[in-house]
């Protein structure tokens, strides 16, 4: 059992040493050493080796600087995942490469493929590399197909898993887009930001509508609601006011009942008495005015009966005292007339002597004149003299410088004033007497005495 | 494995095959299906990707020559 190999699925057995040689015919005739696959194979110790060649995937990374068609310069990181080829030709290939070796394998690979890699973007732009992966795929195998069957690999895949871009070619690449997606962003954003808020405020309008809306109605019900409460809380006092009204009507009619009661008692208790006792009354005062009427006339036509009587009696007694008193004074206007008639013919007697006495002086004046005027200016010269002194009552002072002997001066001055106008005055009376004679005896000799005064 | 074994057989070219550059195929082998690195058989003709071929001829280890299929 130990000398029976058995190969893995994913193994291959290389056997050399003795009798390997006798290997299949045709191209692998001549191999030198015996490759079996999928099934086991008896290994001869000491005469044959069996060694495990491993048909596993490998992956390389690789991390190159390279430069693009372009002349970009760019830092590759890329995976190759490869495997040993499972035809006999690449086993025998990678046999005698790497055998017992394979953990160099991938050191290796990954030299061949940095130069692979660095061919291969050297045939590209970065823009094949981004996008166009199928370039890439066939740029991978232009480069290394051959020398991929030379070490009996075959690759399953390339990935391109990053690329350095120290120039910022691949940002400067994506800025129009991204400017543009930016923009479009924005605008969208912006677009989308208008219509949610123009949305926005329709419903906040729609929301102050209908919150509008609402305290209308709110306010409605509740002013409803208060005035029916108003109404149900003045329902009480207004049942209470008109029941109290309808109380206060029935009071007043009971008041009015209890005054017509009053007023019926009244007429029955007072007015009625009260009409008896003043019919009663009056009718007493009548009679006792008729009564007092009739008494009264009595009296009246008593007094009037007696004034007659009085008046009578009164006239009767009249008529004799003016009979008594006409024959009286009868009597006295008798004796009076006669009385006068002596009286008269008395001082017509006297008169009539004067007159004969008058007659007679002037009878004599008129034989001496002369004498007459004497006399008259003998009257007259007090009054002369009187009315010269009042010229010095005018004067409130007087002076009088020699004394005594002054005054007398004066005095004497005066009087004498006076005497010297007797001539003319006595010359007045003559021309007077002359004219007539019966003046002299009246009051009219007084007028010429102011004269004589002023002439004076 | 012999080279009969591949010639004749038909696949579906996974890589552009044009005069001066290598395609691919995919060719069912040994139980499994493997990419072959493909050329045209006559040297001009150009089979796109995603199109039958038909294997004409086959140069180990991993390159088989070409021709379109028809359908």
């Amino acid at each position: 059992m130990l000398m029976y190999k058995v190969a893995e699925p994913n193994e291959a057995l290389i056997i050399s040493g003795w009798g390997a040689h006798s290997g299949p015919t045709g191209d692998a005739a001549g191999l030198g050493f015996k490759i079996v696959v999928g099934k086991g194979a008896l290994v001869i110790p000491g005469l044959q080796t069996a060694r495990r060649l491993s048909l596993d995937i490998h992956e390389a990374e690789l991390d190159v600087q390279c430069v693009t068609t372009q002349g970009v310069p760019v830092g590759v990181k890329a995976v190759v995942i490869y495997k040993i080829a499972d035809d006999f030709q690449s086993i025998a290939n990678a046999a005698r490469r790497f055998l017992e070796q394979e953990d160099q394998m991938d050191a290796k690979v990954h030299n061949v493929f940095a130069g692979h890699l660095r061919s291969i973007v050297g045939t590209m732009t970065v823009e094949d590399m981004i996008r166009n992966r199928d370039k890439l795929t066939q740029a991978t195998r232009e480069s290394s197909a051959m020398e991929m069957q030379r070490l009996g690999l075959t690759i399953d895949s390339l990935q391109i898993q990053e690329i350095g871009d120290p120039t910022g070619y691949i940002e400067n690449l994506g800025m129009p887009e991204a400017a543009r997606v930016a923009k479009d962003a924005r605008v969208a954003q912006a677009n989308a930001d208008r219509e949610a808020t123009e949305a926005e405020q329709e419903a906040e309008a729609l929301k102050a509508a209908a919150r509008s809306q609402s305290s209308i109605k709110q306010a409605q019900v509740q002013a409803e609601a208060q005035k029916a409460q108003a109404v149900a809380e003045q329902a009480g006092p207004l049942a209470g006011a008109t029941a109290q009204q309808d109380v206060v009507v029935q009071q007043t009619k009971v008041a009015q009942l209890q005054a017509e009661l009053t007023e019926q008692r009244l007429q029955a208790d007072v007015r009625k008495p009260a009409d008896a006792e003043a019919y009663k009354t009056r009718t007493i005062a009548e009679g006792a005015r008729d009564a007092r009427i009739s008494q009264a006339e009595a009296e009246a036509r008593e007094v009037e009966l007696r004034a007659a009587a009085d008046a009578k009696r009164v006239k009767l007694e009249a008529d004799a005292d003016a009979e008594r008193t006409r024959l009286t004074g009868q009597a006295a206007a008798d004796a009076t007339r006669v009385t006068g008639e002596a009286e008269g013919d008395a001082t017509k007697a006297k008169g009539l002597a004067e007159a004969e006495a008058i007659q007679a002086r002037a009878k004599a004046l008129a034989q001496n004149q002369e004498a007459v005027i004497n006399q008259q200016v003998a009257e007259v010269l007090p009054q002369i003299v009187a009315e010269g002194a009042k010229a010095f009552g005018n004067i409130g002072q007087l002076t009088v410088l020699n004394g005594a002997q002054g005054m007398t001066d004066l005095m004497t001055q005066m009087i004498a004033s006076g005497i010297a106008s007797l001539p003319t005055l006595r010359t007045l009376l003559a021309a007077a007497s002359a004219n007539g004679s019966a003046p002299v005896a009246d009051g009219t000799a007084t007028a010429p005495t102011p004269k004589a005064e002023t002439q004076a | 494995m012999t080279d009969h074994e591949l010639v004749g057989k038909v696949g579906r070219v996974t890589g552009r095959v044009a005069p001066g550059t290598v395609g691919e195929m995919m060719l069912p082998v040994r139980g499994g299906v493997e990419a072959f690195y493909a050329y045209p058989a006559d040297g001009l003709e150009t089979i796109e990707a995603g199109r039958r071929a038909v294997v004409v001829e086959y140069e180990p280890p991993r390159t088989v020559m070409i021709t379109a299929y028809p359908g």
